[in-house]
This record gives structure tokens, sequence and C-alpha cells, in this order.
């Protein structure tokens, strides 16, 4: 098959248990490949469409985002018949985790600028939700930052719509921030205050945003009593 | 003047690209074309805003064809299928093929490594004059597009070109 024959000779990225991130050319322009394969303890007519059903999913919701103005990756080209989705690299760009780490380790000038970052991540998301998106796995990874071409503003492009689907349940929602917030919290420790900016920025942003944040404490609240128990 | 693009999937298919103004024949051309005597896609240049619409038509259309997935008749048509935002046959015709009082034409050419022959068999049929590829933003019609691909403010925000080669590749799904 073509696709797997040019993932062959590409730059592996990144090697998961569900699927693989390649980089390579496409029609002349940088773009990073996605492909998913089907675990191997389903049933494998079933597992194939899955894995179909998955990788149509993840276009869907990068299209939608793009839809209401929400940058993600352009998507080039799908091959459906292995499960790849072809996508736009976002050149000198890095995620978000990263951008923190190194915020914090430098000086007081950068206070402002993470600030100002989760002041942005609550706006985006907010939009993101407002459209019934819901992304699934929301960490600092899967968002990456690029300086915007015409100003020195910072763009934050979202990433890795793989496990994403469509509702318009505050629950959905609720649990999506909650991913996030455990994930924000175990990869930059004492960040509680930056966290609560971004929450603020959601609420203010989302015409929706209350009962989201209700469901949000609701689902805290199961986590730390399963934790007590567990 | 022409534009050839080695495609990674295919590499035993190039595609060129030849852009031509001042043409006098579209009508002939696309009675061409309809018989599948010219072995092109003979596409309307104002409907796209780079190339690299056609390039990603056409590597579609290519893949499409070897899982015998075409939703055309020829790999020809299917290019010009594939710049469509619907997935109305008829439409992507009308909107994206050459028709009869047209004066710009895009020829997009699929072939293998050395056919320059093919080539120059194929441009010496239009009774036009070829301009460089790299003018192609000279003949796009932006408002057009923006209005046949119902691209918003919102969206148009990251970039027109974008949001039409994300629609163009979504299509399937949405
Ligand atoms: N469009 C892109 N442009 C630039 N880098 C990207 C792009 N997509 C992915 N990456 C890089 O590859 C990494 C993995 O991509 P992605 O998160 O989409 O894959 P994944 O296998 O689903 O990852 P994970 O299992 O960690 O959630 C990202 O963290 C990012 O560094
Ligand atoms: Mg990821």
């Amino acid at each position: 098959m073509a696709t797997l024959q040019l993932l062959r000779g590409a730059e592996m990225l990144k090697q998961g248990a569900e699927g693989r991130v390649y980089r390579a050319e496409f029609l002349g322009k940088p773009a990073v490949i996605k492909q998913r394969f089907p675990k191997r303890y389903r049933h494998p007519e079933l597992d194939e469409k899955l894995t179909h059903r998955r990788t149509m999913q993840e276009v869907r919701s990068i299209a939608r985002c793009r839809r209401a103005g929400i940058s993600t990756p352009v998507v080039y080209f799908v091959d459906y018949s292995c499960s790849c989705i072809f996508l736009e690299e976002i050149v000198d760009s890095q995620t978000v985790r990263d951008f923190i780490a190194s915020a914090r380790r430098s000086s007081s000038r950068s206070d402002q600028e993470l600030q100002r970052l989760a002041e942005l991540t609550g706006r985006i998301l907010a939009k993101m939700h407002d459209e019934d998106v819901i992304h699934g796995d929301l960490t600092t990874s899967n968002m990456l930052l690029r300086r915007s071409a015409d100003s020195s503003e910072l763009e934050l492009v979202l990433i890795d719509f793989g496990l994403s689907y469509i509702s318009a349940l505050a629950e959905d929602k609720g649990v999506d921030l909650y991913v996030l917030e455990k994930a924000f919290l175990s990869t930059h420790p004492n960040t509680e205050p930056l966290f609560q900016q971004l929450l603020g920025s959601y609420s203010a942003s989302s015409k929706k945003s209350s009962a989201v944040i209700k469901k949000l404490e609701e689902v805290r609240l199961r986590g730390r009593k399963r934790s007590m128990v567990g | 003047m022409h534009f050839t693009q080695k495609l990674e999937l295919f590499p035993e298919q190039h595609v060129t690209q030849m852009l031509f103004k001042d043409v006098n024949n579209a009508a002939e051309l696309r009675q061409d074309a309809v018989e599948g005597n010219i072995h092109a896609a003979l596409i309307n240049p104002t409907m796209l805003l780079s190339p690299f619409q056609a390039l990603l038509a056409a590597n579609k259309a290519i893949h499409s064809q070897s899982i015998g997935k075409m939703k055309t008749r020829s790999l020809n048509s299917e290019i010009i299928f594939n710049l469509s935002p619907t997935n109305n046959i008829s439409e992507a015709f009308k909107r994206f093929g050459i028709s009869h009082q047209d004066r710009s034409l895009l020829v997009v050419v699929v072939h293998s490594r050395d056919d320059s022959e093919v080539l120059s068999h194929i441009a010496i049929r239009v009774d036009g004059q070829e301009v460089p590829v790299e003018e192609f933003s000279s003949f796009s019609d932006p408002a057009k597009i923006r209005k046949l691909y119902k691209v918003s403010p919102q969206e148009e925000s990251g970039g027109l070109l974008d949001a039409v080669v994300c629609r163009m590749a979504t299509k399937d799904v949405m």
C-alpha cells in the first residue's frame, strides 16, 4: 500500500499503543501523518470498523473546530484504508507543556505570559465546547503554541482529536475539563492559581459555562470519594 | 512554465499543471474532454486559489482509483470532483470544469516520469497563451470561492486556502 510504503521511509515522532505519528513531506509541504492501528485483542472485523470510525471522528472534529475558527492542523488527505490522517505540520511550535515548563524556570516576565496563555486556553476550550466538540484527551501535550506570523501574539493550536466526540451534555464537557485539570496539575505542580485563571476565562467566554463548571465540581467530588475508598 | 510535482505516495506518477489565458477554443476543448479525447482535467482556474488544491485533488483521485473507489468514471473527472466541497458530481463539473465561454484554463495532467511528448500534445491543442503557474492567484476569484465553500469570516481568519483545502479533504465525513 502506498501510504504504508511512505511511512516506512518517514521519520517517526511517536510510537503509541494505538498508533504512530510520523513526519514527512507531502505534496511539497511539511506534514504529520497519524496512523492508527487496530487493537489486537478484539474481533478483527469489528476492530477494523472501530478503527475506521475513530479515524472518521477525528477528522470530523478537526473540521468542525476549524469551521468555528478554532486553530487545528489542516487535514490534507485521509487514507481510510489504513487509517492514516495527513495533517499540516505546525512548524516552529512547542507544546504548551514545554512552554509552561520553561516559562516557570525563567524570570518574572514569563508570569504575565503564563497568565495570557491560561486566559487564551480557557477562551478556546469554551469555544470548542460551544461547538459541542468534546476533545477527550485534553493535556498540555495536546496543545501547541506558535507565534502568529503577523504579530508576536501567541496562537494556540489544538491537536490530537483521536478520542474526541460530539456531545451537547454539560456532563461530558465537565469531564473534559476534569481530565485537563488532572493532567495539568500533575504535569505542572503548584499551578492551581494558573488553572483557576483558565477556568475563569472559560466561564467568562462560554454561553453555557455555569452548568459545565457545576458538573466539573461534581466530578471532582466523585473523584475524591473514589480515591478515598480505593 | 509548467509546474510538475512528483507524488510521494505514488512515485511513478507525476502531476503537471499548465495555466492558460486568452483561450479561444474552450467549447471545443470541453467537447473533447466530455468525449474522453483529451487525457487531462480541464479546470476553470477562477475557482482555485493555489496549485496545491489541484495537487491534492489529483493525489486523492489516484488513491481512489488504486483502491477501486472512484466516485466518477475517469481519473480526470475524479480530479474535478475532488475539488468540489460537495458530493454532487454534476455540480462539481459545473463549478470546476471548463465551460464554453471560459477565457482562462488550468490543465492538470497525470503522467509517468518523462512524458514531455504527452504534455506538448495536450498544450498544443489549447488556442491560448500559456502563463507561468506562479500567476495562479491573478485568476482566482476569492469572493466566489468563499461563497461556494461557505467559508465564514471566523474560519477565514485561519486563511482561505487552508479552509478550502480542509473542506476538500473532509467532505466525505461532514
Ligand atoms: N500537526 C502537528 N504539527 C506538529 N507536531 C505535531 C502535530 N501533530 C502531532 N504533533 C507532535 O506529535 C505528538 C503526538 O501527536 P498526537 O498527540 O496527535 O498523537 P497521539 O499518538 O494521539 O499522542 P498521545 O498518545 O500522546 O495522546 C504531539 O505531542 C506533537 O508533539
Ligand atoms: Mg497526544
